[in-house]
């Protein structure tokens, strides 16, 4: 049994992390809800990384979600809750039904062709310029709660806590033995009685969902799309990295990673304008050689060692 | 009555047959060695079994139903169960969690259930110090763990592949106690694959033969042992 300090400090954190917009101004306001929308992918990344499976398509889906509530609001005048929401259903949708193509591969094959799922959302939206844009893109009459900062930021902060907490349902539940089983040995996961394709596909399918949620909100916050931003290679490469830098197959991780490499990132633009994703994929690299089990799983080791 | 038999059973793989027609059944409290030189088809024969490989032709039948394209978790979840040769454990799941799998899936348990159940079968096969890593357990703590691993599921029928391979003798001996004991408590019926005759002698009512996935004999271990044929395929694999 957990001890109840265990859950003080998680608590806490979150409770501080609502309060911040009291004590911030609107720029470190704006850093923090880019920290969070990459956290959120990173987590997300990492739910469907439990299972070995290792997607590139992040950015495709934070995309698709984007479209999906920027052609629902222009389009169809629908409200933001519901052009968001929309989002997630459409990206989970999506997820699902190609989910039953791209889940039949394994490794380098469903990696490379999440990215090539990416990249079709990308050219069709590119393409289809009557409905949505092409690549001039749509703009928003109006960002939600009229632009507000700190409404914004409790707006993202909430998406952050709703990725938190499908990663800790994945975490405490069945899902985290299906998964972990598939991962480490996927022929006798089966004979255990674990149906591994309907666990990969609930965990791409929520992945994917959080991915599209994102993209939605996003995009109600910024107040336009455009195919080479919406699908920027960054929304896949970023939250890799720090959830690589953080520690995989975690919450805490991706948690960890996103917030030493958003704050680092922040100041890499402002100082070097194109070479941060250099710097990216150094990190990515330098970890995967050196801390595979990244930041988070250094710190489980140590404190392992201290328990005996 | 039978609980599980194959009707030519056949799996091929390109050009070569693992396991031509392959008729066998087996009977709850019963114990067959399936015996065989190397590459005879053993482990194919248990995978078409488990549900790993689906047949080329014939048939696998649960009592009396063709269950030769039923998915192997669903297998798994109607009362067969194996063990591997080549053992790969949940190496991120430490030694009770790996028990608890079966008992979750294929027993479909809750989780504090399938804590509970996993923690007094590892006590019943004499698996302690759960909370270790695959990674620390000794050999015969390894096998124990497969063979508790397989329980799990709550199996009627259950496939042990080479389970005694790395034991020493004590060790080998205590297996076999433990096998015949579960078999006999659980009335599994239970294929065993082993190379060692002695173990095949000890353990199993009843044997067959493989031999180029051919089933070249059947019958109690002191008759198969003499059976020419056996004699041969046995020599003629050592040569
Ligand atoms: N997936 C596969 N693809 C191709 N050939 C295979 C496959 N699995 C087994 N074989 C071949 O089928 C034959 C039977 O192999 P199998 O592993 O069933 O033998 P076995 O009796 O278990 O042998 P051993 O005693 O060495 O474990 C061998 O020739 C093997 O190389
Ligand atoms: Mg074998």
């Amino acid at each position: 049994m957990k001890k109840p300090a265990n859950y003080i400090f998680p608590l806490a954190l979150i409770f501080a992390g609502g309060l911040l917009p009291v004590f911030l101004g609107a720029y470190p306001q704006a850093v923090a809800r880019s920290v969070f929308t990459f956290m959120a992918l990173a987590i997300s990344w990492d739910m469907l990384l439990r299972s070995g499976q290792i997607s590139f398509g992040i950015a495709g889906f934070f995309g698709l979600g984007s479209y999906t509530a920027i052609i629902l609001s222009v389009r169809a005048g629908v409200a933001p809750v519901v052009a968001m929401l929309s989002a997630a259903a459409f990206a989970a949708l999506v997820a699902f039904l190609l989910g039953f193509l791209v889940l039949r591969l394994r490794s380098t094959y469903f990696s490379i062709t999440t990215l090539a799922l990416g990249e079709i959302f990308k050219v069709i939206i590119h393409n289809w310029s009557s409905f949505t844009g092409g690549p001039e893109g749509l703009v928003l009459p109006q960002v939600v709660f009229g632009g507000k900062s700190s409404s914004l930021y409790w707006l993202s902060y909430a998406i952050l806590l709703f990725a938190v907490g499908a990663s800790v349902l994945f975490e405490k539940s069945k899902m985290h033995f299906s998964l972990t089983a598939i991962r480490n040995n996927e022929i006798a996961a089966r004979t255990s009685g674990i149906n591994i394709f309907a666990n990969l596909l609930i965990a791409f399918t929520a992945s994917s969902l959080i991915q599209g949620l994102v993209g939605g909100v996003h995009v109600m916050s910024y107040g336009f799309a455009m195919p080479d931003t919406a699908f920027d290679a960054n929304y896949t490469l970023l939250p890799l990295a720090m959830a690589l830098l953080g520690g995989i197959h975690s919450t805490w991780g991706p948690i960890i990673g996103a917030l030493l490499l958003g704050v680092i990132s922040e100041y890499l633009k402002l100082m070097i304008p194109y070479g941060h994703l250099l710097v990216y994929g150094l990190i990515i690299i330098l970890v995967i050689l050196f801390m595979p089990r990244g930041i988070y799983g250094l710190i489980k080791k140590e404190r392992s060692k201290r328990n005996g | 009555m039978a609980r599980i038999e194959t009707k030519s059973l056949t799996k091929q793989f390109g050009g070569l047959v693992a396991v031509k027609n392959v008729s066998f059944s087996l009977s709850s409290g019963e114990i067959l060695g399936i015996i065989g030189p190397n590459g005879a088809g053993k482990t194919t024969f248990i995978n078409l079994i488990s549900g790993i490989y689906y047949p080329t032709s014939g048939s696998v039948f649960l009592d009396g139903r063709d269950i030769s394209t039923m998915p192997a978790h669903e297998r798994a979840r109607r009362g067969i169960a194996r063990t591997y040769q080549l053992i790969h454990p949940m190496e991120s799941l430490d030694v009770l969690e790996n028990v608890m799998i079966g008992f979750i899936f294929a027993a479909g348990k809750s989780l504090p259930e399938a804590r509970k159940s996993a923690e007094s079968l590892c006590a019943e096969i004499g698996l302690s110090q759960l909370h270790r890593s695959v990674s620390q357990l000794t050999m015969l703590e390894t096998k124990k763990m497969e063979i508790a691993h397989a329980l799990a599921n709550g199996p009627t029928i259950l496939f042990l592949d080479e389970v005694m391979a790395g034991l020493n003798s004590d060790e080998t001996k205590a297996m076999i106690g433990l096998v015949q004991r579960l078999a006999k408590e659980r009335n599994l019926a239970v294929g065993v694959v082993e190379h060692v005759m002695g173990v095949i002698r000890e353990l199993t009512h009843r044997v067959i033969v493989l031999e180029a996935g051919e089933l070249i004999a059947e019958g109690p271990y002191e008759e198969v042992s003499k059976n020419p044929r056996v004699i041969e395929a046995y020599l003629g694999g050592a040569a």
